[in-house]
């Protein structure tokens, strides 16, 4: 993990360790593979 | 924001606090989203029972004009607010999972053109709004940001270029609120003209995928249109969010080679990082259900779970929007983005006129 310095010197907070994008797409992957399993059967609209 | 919100390891301490703090936030997405869905099909069953023909006004506007009600009113709480800023995180899962509604033939076919027409605009715009800012003389990294921001995908691209030219954060937040304001317009502008060129759901959804800069808002104004436009927006978008990290190196390169200061080292490091990867999920997520691993009903699952996160989104975009914040903001910047996205709305309207006849029937 890298931490990064500021332009005003101060350490910034060390970058995540998985970016928002990728959060989204394992969640979505979660989501479909729940699906599929047939753990989630029925989503309503 | 992307930016406000950044969730570390599962395994660090602060992560259980931080969740616990998104809580409210996201109570709040869902009640003001829901709260759309129910006034939609309250107005439908009003008219339906008292056999009125009632204008079939879709939640997303009316999550939006909730969102844009309470924030530009009460205003939304801090306790509310690292929550309701996960709205992008919705948006991103939304997008994932919506690639399950589309055969990788027709990404390949669609996407094709709409990268065609990406590339076009992408150069056109840039160019445009460069000349735009000289002209108004704006301080040139701040043309940068507004050109990129425009050009791709609005407040991503943006925050992307911003740390790789080192722009000020003050120049970033003019052309972020610049970009916001001028995507809350055009939220409702889209859709009107749209209706009055009685663009087919293709076209408008490639024409809002397009000429509206902020993944948010183009995902907002497609499902505006239609659910099949909302597809095809989502699409164009997801076609030009792609080129970020081509235009942000060229840009690094440029302002690096221009200041004299350590350029951009491994070109494909720094491609793979500015790189959407949501787009790569989208793509995964097409890939399986052409490969038919699911079934109807599970794909009609996969594409419901889509719905509700678009409906977070829909709800954060209006929470986000304070129109008196972004009225603070410099008047130059803005007559230079909105000039800009005239000009873009035009030429991204031409260009799909012109490619109609290569789009898939």
């Amino acid at each position: 993990m890298t931490t990064n310095i500021r332009r005003d010197g101060k350490p910034s907070k060390p970058a995540p360790a998985l970016s928002l994008d990728s959060w989204a797409v394992v969640l979505a992957l979660a989501l479909s593979l729940a699906i599929w399993a047939g753990w989630i059967t029925h989503v309503p609209w | 924001m992307a930016s406000s919100i950044a969730l570390d390891a599962p395994v660090s301490e602060g992560f259980f606090k931080q969740s616990l703090r998104l809580i409210p936030g996201l109570l709040l997405l869902g009640a003001v989203g829901y709260a759309g869905r129910i006034i939609e099909r309250s107005i439908a069953t009003y008219g339906k029972a008292h056999h009125l023909t009632l204008p079939n006004i879709e939640y997303v506007l009316w999550a939006i004009i909730i969102g844009l009600a309470i924030a530009n009113t009460v205003g939304v709480p801090k306790v509310f607010q690292a929550g309701v800023a996960t709205y992008e995180f919705w948006l991103k899962t939304g997008i994932v999972l919506l690639g399950s509604r589309f055969l990788l033939g027709d990404v390949a076919k669609l996407g094709g053109v709409a990268l065609v027409l990406v590339v076009i605009e992408i150069a056109v715009s840039l160019a445009f709004m460069t000349a735009l800012g000289n002209a108004f003389n704006l301080k040139p990294k701040l043309t940068t940001l507004l050109a990129v921001g425009s050009s791709i995908c609005g407040v991503s691209a943006i925050i992307a270029a911003q740390g790789a030219i080192d722009a000020d954060e003050e120049d970033a937040s003019y052309a972020i609120a610049a970009i916001l304001s001028l995507g809350a317009i055009s939220l409702f502008i889209f859709p009107l003209v749209g209706h009055w060129l009685h663009l087919s759901d293709q076209s408008y959804g490639l024409w809002a995928g397009l000429g509206i800069d902020n993944t948010a808002e183009a995902t907002a104004a497609g499902a505006l249109y239609s659910d099949a436009a909302g597809k095809v927006a989502v699409l164009a978008k997801t076609a030009r969010n792609a080129m970020i990290g081509f235009v942000v190196l060229g840009y690094a390169i440029h302002w690096a080679r221009k200041e004299h200061t350590e350029g951009v080292g491994n070109k494909a490091a720094f491609l793979w990082r500015k790189f959407p990867k949501f787009v790569l999920g989208f793509l995964l997520i097409s890939a399986i259900a052409t490969a038919h691993v699911f079934s109807k009903d599970q794909l009609g699952n996969i594409a419901n779970l889509s719905r509700w996160a678009f409906l977070l989104t829909f709800a954060g975009v209006g929470l986000r929007t304070n129109i008196r914040e972004l009225g603070k903001q410099g008047f130059r910047p803005f007559i230079v983005g909105a000039v800009g996205e005239l000009v873009i709305a035009f030429l991204t309207l031409s260009l799909v006129f012109g490619a109609d006849r290569f789009l898939p029937k």
